[in-house]
């Protein structure tokens, strides 16, 4: 089965909306909604590794994240930020992603530390996610090992200035190329891999549905699903039987 | 009053109290940092948070109660804004006394209740449940206050009490002691530190709002603005002789929500039991004491 | 007017028993009686303008004893209880008409029974005398233990605990009318009430608790209170609907009539207990708010909806006592208007519990939840019901409550005001609980394919929900009849109009309070749904876990011990000294019995012999 997965690297590039569809009060609305969007950012801090021990500081009364609009929030449903604060897992890996999901675009990941950007220290390790980008469209890696809080801050602004420019559309990705991460994952955590949210009824209601959403890996999902009487991808509650015979992790 | 003139107060009166309201909120988070040694967020900062919910381009319901329950939350404080008179505006605080009022603050907590059960979250549950009894908590000094005040003005109708207050003198002189436990009624009522059982952020993931997104959390930060709003008017009308004209009635406003703001940052929380056995007893013998000398004046 | 008015509706109850008495097992029949008991109601509302104007309705039933003339006459306070009571038996009947009857077994049993409750009830409500108070009293007690044992079980055993409370009652409205008889030969109202100062003092005291002891048992006031609440929900649904609805407020409406119109609350509040210690009627205050505060709090702690339910019935009674021993015209017109709003929201609420527990077979609120999604309908019911319960606008349960909060504050007893608020708040905790574990949180497995209930159930649901809107929207529509009820009984009108009452110091209007109401949520509802993007639905499962993966096989569900930290504090204060007290009481009886039996059965005449000897010998040395 593994053959199958194909690995790509290079998706750093966001697929482009047409702009011209839209008149012009859209494009005022936008533009209006841009810039709160750049100003209010609720933070999860999913602190893995050793990185998180850098926002303390940059919350607290030294550098106060606050005085720019950003706030640290509890669960992934109020959370517009995930930062990943350093290596991840495999293990762990599985709950940034559920998390992720979880989340309600507009979403930004950003990872910390170098760990999340190549893996780091822990390049040979077999129990760690190298790669952040393959699983989870990142919007904003912050080097450093680990990275001080004047350069988290720094990285956060820039942020702020990509949203503001309507720039950081990367959460978009997630839906329009799903097959492609949902790939990643399941070369990591098998066929079996599913989560609870339903990524493609997600796109289709959120109009991100792309040729790039379906494929293989979401074929394989689906078959998976259809044959342990899962049938979650299509609304489980109102299909009869579906709670029944839910797999386990 | 005209029917125009009525619509008007209907629109206007919300929309006054929830700007108010985000100033109210942003003096809160501007006052924490500033004890805290932070800059603190900027002017606007409750507004941009509260678009920013509105515009996620992802919402997700758990079901049409959970809709409803913010429906709710929202049409009860915004209810409870016109039986609210303020300066030159008293909407329909004849066809409602205080004690219609109180109940109508209830409204929006079942609605958040309901929305929040919908959910299926039981951190979301525990929320509710801790807030149910947080209210028990608080309710009892704050409808003895109420019970007081209103015995001592001989009505339960707020523009009256407030005509009163102008005419002789302010309810915080003439019931001191009232006054005080009605202070601290209403710090555990906006749901502050030490009473911050039902947010409870690292304890049941902030409770009520645990799986509240979008819009749904907009809601919920409209609903902060309104209620400090609403519990600051109700605790100026009651003892600060409401507002002559805005210029005084802002400031008592913030002066109201200032002090319990200024105690609240230099406090942990205390748990369930803990609130319940405090707020029954302090401000309860306080509210009490209060009651008594009003009554033995006559 | 006519003579005819009232044998019409005893005419039509007769009708009304045989049917049941000897089709009760056929289909259709639970149709007939239903539209044979709106008939009945029908009959009444027709002839209503005429009660209103002080008038009654009278039948020509009478018979004569001791040169008294038993007659009954229906007046206006008697017709609105009648038609409470019409209302609940026929959408009680209505609810058990179609589907549910089939899988009730002894179902000509229920519907002769509730036949009967009915007449005995019209019986009471038309006494004129103590006499005919009496007789129909006792006919309500028998035929409500009847109705109560009719499931064998529990509720036999709370109904045997009732029938002895009921046999103590009484007794002591036995006596007192003795009493009443030796002081002033006469039964009728209007004489006992002439010559109720040629009694003492002590007397007049001796009766009043004689009084309150006998009528008070049937609608549970404090230390009497154990018996009903399991005597109420271990019953079939029609049955618990109708018992909790109407049943025990026969007590009220006694006391009622006892107390305002022959006593006079005048005479209560100079009676003073011994030592006068306590006011006569600040005593029965405190005791209404014991009532109200006690049961409500041991509600709180039920995990049996059922049992819940009945306990805030108790409770709720309480209140009612409350708003008519204030001695205020908002009062009594509260604690009255409360009886109707209570039988119509607790009927509904009855009838949404069953319609859940004869879908999923339970009534256990640690094993229900999430099924808002399955039984949309009942869900409806029992909001508009909690929200009755609860006393929160705009429903009818708070115009009531704040008749009686205002009544309190206005006559200066800020105390009793707190004690009802206090009850309130532990109606709203407990209610809460109530719609939450049953139909909000996860959906269980196994009430996956769980169905809505037939029309024949929601119907009558649907129909007690919107009278607990329209009454909440519209109190004008009962205070008319309440305002009536006050000037015959010559106590102090309440000024109303539809939407509420006027004080001048502090008014209600519900009609501005729901208009802007339904009009706010209409803003909110459009601030909701026009602002942002179209929401999306997920499910139970896509839920928020601290990273976990939940899955089918483990429940993610709060509902056991709702209230922890509440019930830390106050559970040291739940001692059951009443119960075991009762229990006592029951014991001691029961072993009675058995001696009495044994001597019976043995006819030792020896016995018997040392016995009268025994006596006659205490007799002549006392003697
Ligand atoms: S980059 Fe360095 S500091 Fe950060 S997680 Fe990796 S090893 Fe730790």
């Amino acid at each position: 089965m593994k053959d199958v997965i194909p690995i790509q690297t290079n998706n750093t590039e966001t697929i482009a909306v047409s702009k011209n569809s839209k008149n012009i009060y859209q494009q005022a609305i936008d533009t209006f909604s841009n810039f709160c969007r750049a100003r209010s950012l609720f933070v999860l801090h999913y602190c893995t590794g050793c990185g998180a021990i850098e926002l303390p500081p940059a919350m607290t009364s030294r550098f106060d994240m606050e005085r720019l609009g950003i706030q640290p929030m509890v669960t992934p449903r109020q959370a517009d930020i995930l930062l990943i604060t350093g290596y991840v897992s495999i293990k762990t890996l599985k709950r940034v992603i559920l998390t992720y999901e979880q989340m309600q675009g507009p979403k930004y990941v950003i990872g910390i530390c170098s760990c999340t950007v190549n893996g780091g220290m822990y390049w040979q390790s077999y129990a760690t996610a190298k790669v952040l980008s393959e699983y989870l469209p990142v919007d904003m890696y912050i080097a450093g090992c680990m990275p001080r809080p004047e350069a988290v801050l720094t990285g956060l602004q820039q942020l702020m200035k990509k949203i503001e420019k309507g720039e950081a559309n990367s959460w978009e990705n997630y839906f329009k190329r799903y097959d492609y991460y949902l790939g990643n994952q399941q070369h990591l955590f098998g066929d079996t891999w599913h989560t609870p949210t339903d990524i493609l009824e997600e796109a289709r209601h959120y109009h991100l549905y792309g040729a790039e959403s379906t494929g293989n890996n979401t074929a394989r999902l689906i078959k998976y699903t259809v044959e342990h009487d899962l049938t979650k991808l299509d609304a489980p509650l109102r299909e009869k039987d579906s709670m029944t015979k839910r797999g386990k992790k | 009053m005209s029917g125009q003139h009525i619509f008007l107060e209907l629109i206007l009166m919300p929309l006054l109290a929830f700007m108010i309201g985000l100033f109210l909120v942003l003096m809160m988070r501007k006052v924490r940092a500033r004890i805290e040694r932070r800059v603190g967020p900027p002017f606007l900062q409750p507004l941009w948070d509260i678009i920013k919910l509105y515009v996620k381009k992802m919402q997700i319901s758990h079901g049409v109660i959970h809709d409803l329950g913010i429906i709710m939350l929202l049409g009860g404080y915004i209810t409870a804004e016109v039986f609210l008179p303020v300066p030159g505006m008293s909407g329909f605080t004849s066809q409602g006394d205080i004690i219609t009022l109180i109940y109508l603050m209830m409204v929006p907590s079942l609605g958040l209740a309901l929305g929040v059960g919908q959910c299926a979250n039981p951190n979301g549950s525990i929320g509710i449940s801790r807030a149910l009894t947080a209210m028990l908590a608080y309710d009892i000094p704050f409808i003895v206050v109420i019970a007081g005040a209103c015995l001592y003005y001989g009505t339960t109708d707020l523009t009256e009490i407030i005509a009163l207050q102008k005419s002789q003198q302010w309810g915080l002189l003439s019931m001191p002691i009232l006054a005080l436990a009605g202070l601290i009624a209403i710090h555990a009522m906006l749901g502050k530190e030490p009473f911050e059982i039902y947010v409870a952020p690292a304890e049941i993931a902030t409770g009520p709002m645990v799986e509240m997104s979008g819009k749904y959390l907009g809601s919920l930060f409209v609903m902060q603005c309104l209620q400090i709003y609403t519990i600051t008017v109700l605790y100026t009308s009651l003892f600060l002789g409401g507002g002559y004209t805005w210029f005084d009635f802002i400031p008592k406003l913030f002066l109201v929500a200032l002090l319990p703001v200024m105690i609240t940052v230099i406090f942990p929380r205390y748990k369930t039991d803990d609130v319940l056995r405090w707020l029954w007893k302090w401000p309860t013998g306080l509210a009490l004491l209060g009651l008594a000398i009003v009554v033995l004046q006559g | 007017m006519s003579v005819l008015d009232l044998d019409h509706v005893f005419f039509l109850l007769i009708v009304n028993i045989g049917i049941a008495v000897l089709w009760g097992n056929r289909p259709f029949v639970g149709k007939i009686l239903t539209l044979l008991y709106i008939l009945e109601g029908l009959s009444i509302l027709t002839s209503y303008h005429v009660l209103l104007s002080g008038a009654v309705l009278s039948s020509s039933l009478t018979f004569t004893v001791m040169q008294q003339t038993v007659q009954w006459q229906l007046g206006v306070s008697g017709g609105f209880f009648a038609l409470i009571t019409f209302m609940a038996a026929g959408l009680a009947t209505w609810f058990s008409s179609g589907v549910w009857a089939r899988s009730y077994a002894p179902i000509r049993l229920l519907h002769s029974y509730m036949a009967l409750n009915v007449a005995a009830m019209l019986l009471l409500l038309a006494s004129n005398d103590f006499l005919g108070l009496f007789i129909a009293w006792e006919l309500v007690s028998l035929v409500s233990f009847l109705i109560i044992a009719i499931n064998g079980g529990r509720s036999a055993k709370a109904a045997y605990s009732y029938i002895l409370y009921a046999f103590l009652g009484a007794m002591a409205i036995l006596l007192a009318l003795i009493i009443i008889w030796n002081a002033t030969n006469s039964f009728s109202y209007v004489e006992v009430r002439h010559h109720w100062s040629t009694m003492s003092v002590n007397r007049q005291l001796i009766v009043v608790l004689l009084l309150i002891t006998g009528f008070g048992i049937k609608m549970a006031i404090l230390p009497f209170h154990r018996w009903q609440a399991p005597a109420y929900a271990y019953v079939p649904a029609p049955v618990a609907a109708f018992l909790g609805a109407i049943s025990s407020r026969m007590g009220l409406f006694a006391l009622f009539i006892v107390l305002l119109q022959v006593v006079g609350i005048d005479v209560i509040q100079t009676l003073w207990l011994p030592f006068e210690i306590i006011n006569m009627q600040t005593f029965l205050l405190w005791l209404a708010a014991l009532t109200l505060i006690i049961p409500t709090f041991i509600a709180l702690r039920q995990t049996d909806a059922r049992l819940l339910l009945a306990w805030h019935g108790i409770g709720q009674g309480g209140f009612m006592l409350l708003g008519i021993l204030s001695a205020n015209a908002l009062g009594t017109a509260g604690g009255i208007m409360h009886v109707f709003n209570h039988a119509s929201y607790q009927a509904a609420l009855f009838f949404a519990v069953f319609s859940v527990s004869y879908r999923t077979g339970t009534a256990d609120l640690d094993r229900l939840g999430g099924l808002v999604t399955r039984m949309p309908i009942s869900f409806t019911v029992m909001l508009v019901g909690i929200i009755g319960l609860a006393g929160l606008p705009p429903m009818n349960g708070f115009v009531s409550k704040w008749l009686i909060y205002k009544a309190l504050l206005d006559e200066g007893m800020p105390l009793l005001f707190l004690a009802a608020v206090i009850g309130t708040l532990g109606t709203i905790l407990s209610v809460y609980k109530l719609i939450h574990n049953t139909f909000l949180g996860q959906l269980r497995l196994e009430h996956e394919n769980i169905k809505e209930v037939p029309w024949s159930m929601s119907i009558p649901m649907m129909i007690l929900a919107s009278i607990v809107f329209i009454t909440g929207y519209f109190p004008g529509l009962l205070l008319e009849s309440i305002a009536a009820m006050q000037s015959t009984l010559g106590i102090s009108v309440v000024d109303y109009h539809l939407g509420g009452v006027n004080t001048g110091k502090g008014n209600l209007n519900m009609i501005v309070v729901v208009s802007t109401m339904l009009m706010a949520i209409g803003m909110g509802a459009l601030i909701f749904f026009v602002l942002g993007n179209p929401r999306k639905q997920v499910t139970q499962w896509d839920n928020y876990a601290g990273g976990h993966f939940l899955t089918s096989d483990m429940r993610y569900q709060y509902s056991h011990n709702f209230y922890p930290g509440l019930m830390r504090v106050i559970s040291p204060l739940y001692r059951n000294t009443i119960f075991w007290l009762e229990s006592a009481i029951v014991s001691t009886v029961q072993f009675m019995a058995h001696i009495s039996y044994a001597l019976f059965m043995q006819a030792n005449y020896l016995l018997y012999l040392i016995l009268l000897v025994v006596i006659s010998l205490l007799w002549v040395l006392a003697v």
